[in-house]
């Protein structure tokens, strides 16, 4: 694995030195972080929008 | 939980996509066979052996150095070149040891190692100052050839290289579309048809704001692919022209729906141009594009990718990219909808409070 | 389909077709101030590009100033509303047409109407700009491709004009509904031209010309399909 990258910096600096030096991790490591983040955000979103629609039916029959 | 299977298993997959572009790596390839313009004497012969230069990208041949094996082929003849020295894993010079007389000018180049297996550079090595003559044939050879033995890698593209990570990034991103504009398209139908009230509008207006989404994303993640391998942000290529028209003419329904206001009439006119909006779609990205010719990689008739271009690590990848976006989009549609419904409601329920 | 359930009026007929064509060239050729308006805007934008190019233009510059002006010509000969577009008129018509042989009628109407801007243009445009990388025979060729392409754009914007007024919006609507849906035409139409100019035999680029009729045709049945579900109130 170290010698395919050491190859890989001298045929392609930029490619082997972001897959090289451990850069690569650090930016899945942020792509992971940030999708689950938006996962997270999604689920919260609709559980709360499904308690909203709840509340608002409950309301609407007190009402009728 | 268990409805909610596959909201999970759309972000597992994506999770899973992201760790495979950014872990798995490239398998090896050749660049390309430079003349150097030296030559060598050779030993048995009064004749110089012209000298090239061979590189090869992530290649092993500084191990097993003896058993690397140069061929070049046309059509049925095959000649081995001789290795002169292999200087590191993927540079070495190469002796071009052929015949004064060739029956052809622009010849393949083969490569056979035992860790990378076969490798092939296509018209890798033209030579303009022989003889030609068609009816030639050139004496058989023998070749022990070796499997390769390499870890799970996305194949070695020519141009494309390191780049073939973006095709699970890009690609799905028009299929997610797809999916999405087709769901507006059918919601727009059933609101022709059926009337009653304004749920399918809502549908279809959700769809196509998260569709939209989805297309801006395959405009942004395409323009910097064309960035790095074409040295444009932007070309002149049917695929390209096709794909930014399209979102354009969604965008021109949103602007159809802004400047509305009576909501009937709003559903009914906006279905009527999300059907005129979706025929353009195929024919821009599913029928054009197969009459002209593109520069977009996958091309010889299909427009999204090619089949043959796509090996068991790239499918192990893009299959699940693909399922991962699409559900993730859809996921995101079906927030939208029950967001605009409850929008709606609330603004109802408020008004007839007075 | 209940598009029928506002106008409760014969079904689609060939007279009332026919009368409706007859009665919008009428009208058309009653007020001239407005087709003298089209007219003048067509040579307008081409002595423009004569002077912006100069008369010896190269054949890639030719052929997309050619198209460029029979695209701006046909959005400007559409902008005008009808009279009949007036909700007070519309909602009486709905009692006595059916709104199909209204929608062939305006496709006809701006079919008829663009395929006569086209020559003026066509005419305009070799007269100015010069016609070097024309032989007779392939100006023939080029005409006929300028033709399919102004009923291909009549049989859309017939749709997309009452689609805009209907929004009320004004001619920036049209633009922003017609021109992204146009952009196949114009690209297949400038395919076509440039294969003319530079001598490709005709059975080589004729496909371009079947692509071009196969788009009119989508668009026109599409037209023909959803106009009523526009109409109607």
């Amino acid at each position: 694995m170290d010698s395919l990258l050491s190859i890989l910096i001298q045929a392609h600096p930029l490619e082997g030195w972001f897959f090289g030096s451990g850069k690569a991790m650090v930016v899945l490591a942020i792509a992971l972080i940030l999708l689950i983040g938006f996962g997270l955000w999604m689920w919260r979103a609709e559980s709360r929008l499904k308690s909203m629609e709840a509340k608002l039916k409950s309301k609407n029959q007190q009402e009728s | 939980m268990g409805h909610n299977i596959w909201k999970i298993g759309g972000f597992a997959l994506i999770a899973y996509v992201f760790v495979m572009v950014f872990t798995v790596p490239m398998g090896p390839g050749l660049l390309e066979l430079s003349n150097t313009g030296n030559a060598t004497t050779q030993v048995d012969s009064d004749r110089p052996l012209p000298e090239y230069f061979l590189t090869g990208f992530g290649t092993h041949w500084s191990s097993q150095p003896d058993q690397l094996q140069v061929i070049v082929r046309s059509k049925t003849n095959l000649s081995k070149l001789e290795v002169i020295e292999v200087i590191d894993d993927t540079h070495a010079r190469i002796g071009v040891s052929l015949p004064y007389s060739l029956p052809s000018k622009s010849w393949d180049v083969l490569i056979n190692h035992p860790i990378d297996g076969t490798l092939l550079l296509e018209n890798g090595l033209f030579l303009s100052d022989r003889f030609i003559d068609e009816s030639l044939t050139l004496p058989a050879i023998s070749i022990v050839e070796f499997e390769a033995k390499l870890p799970f890698h996305f194949p070695y593209q020519p141009r494309i290289l390191e780049t073939i990570r973006n095709l699970m990034l890009h690609v799905p991103m028009w299929f997610t579309m797809f999916v999405l504009m087709g769901i507006a398209f059918v919601a727009s139908i059933k609101q022709l048809a059926t009337a009653r009230n304004l749920a399918e509008d809502e549908k279809s207006e959700a769809a196509v704001k998260v569709g939209l989404l989805f297309g801006f994303l395959g405009l942004i993640t395409g323009s910097f692919w064309a960035r790095f391998t074409w040295g444009a942000w932007w070309v002149d290529d049917p695929q390209l022209n096709g794909a930014l028209v399209t979102v354009l003419v969604y965008s021109g329904y949103m602007v159809l729906r802004n400047s509305l206001d009576n909501a009937p009439l709003r559903a009914r006119l906006s279905a009527v141009y999300n059907l005129f909006a979706f025929i353009i779609l195929i024919i821009l990205l599913m029928v054009l594009p197969r009459f002209t010719e593109s520069l977009h990689p996958g091309k010889g008739g299909n427009p999204g990718f090619n089949s043959y271009d796509l090996d068991s690590a790239l499918r192990a990848a893009f299959y699940p990219a693909v399922i991962g976006w699409i559900f993730i989009g859809i996921w995101m549609y079906r927030i939208n909808l029950r967001f605009t419904r409850l929008q709606k409601l609330l603004t109802w329920t408020h008004c007839s409070q007075f | 389909m209940n598009s029928g359930r506002a106008h409760k009026v014969t079904p689609p007929s060939w007279s009332r077709y026919v009368h409706l064509t007859r009665h919008a060239f009428r009208m058309e050729f009653r007020k001239k101030n407005g087709l003298a308006g089209l007219i003048l805007f067509a040579i307008c934008a081409v002595y423009t590009c004569y002077q912006v190019a100069g008369s010896r233009a190269d054949a890639e510059t030719w052929n997309a100033l050619a198209w460029v002006v029979l695209l701006f010509s046909a959005f400007n000969a559409v902008s005008k509303p009808w009279p009949e577009d007036a909700p007070e008129m519309r909602s009486y018509l709905i009692h006595v047409l059916h709104p199909r042989e209204w929608i062939l009628a305006r496709m006809t109407f701006f079919a008829m109407l663009l395929s006569g801007i086209t020559c003026i243009v066509f005419v305009a445009f070799t007269l100015f700009m010069g016609s070097e990388d024309l032989s007779t025979g392939r100006a023939l060729w080029f005409f006929c491709g300028m033709q399919a392409t102004s009923i291909a754009m009549a049989s859309l914007l017939a749709m997309i004009q009452t689609l805009a007024i209907r929004a009320n919006g004004g001619f920036g609507l049209i633009a922003v509904l017609g021109l992204p849906l146009i952009i196949p035409v114009i690209l297949i139409a400038t395919q076509y031209g440039m294969d003319v100019l530079n001598g490709v035999s005709f059975a080589d680029t004729a496909h371009n010309l079947l692509f071009l009729a196969t788009l009119s045709g989508g668009f026109g049945a599409l037209g023909y399909i959803l106009f009523p579900y526009l109409w109607r109130d």
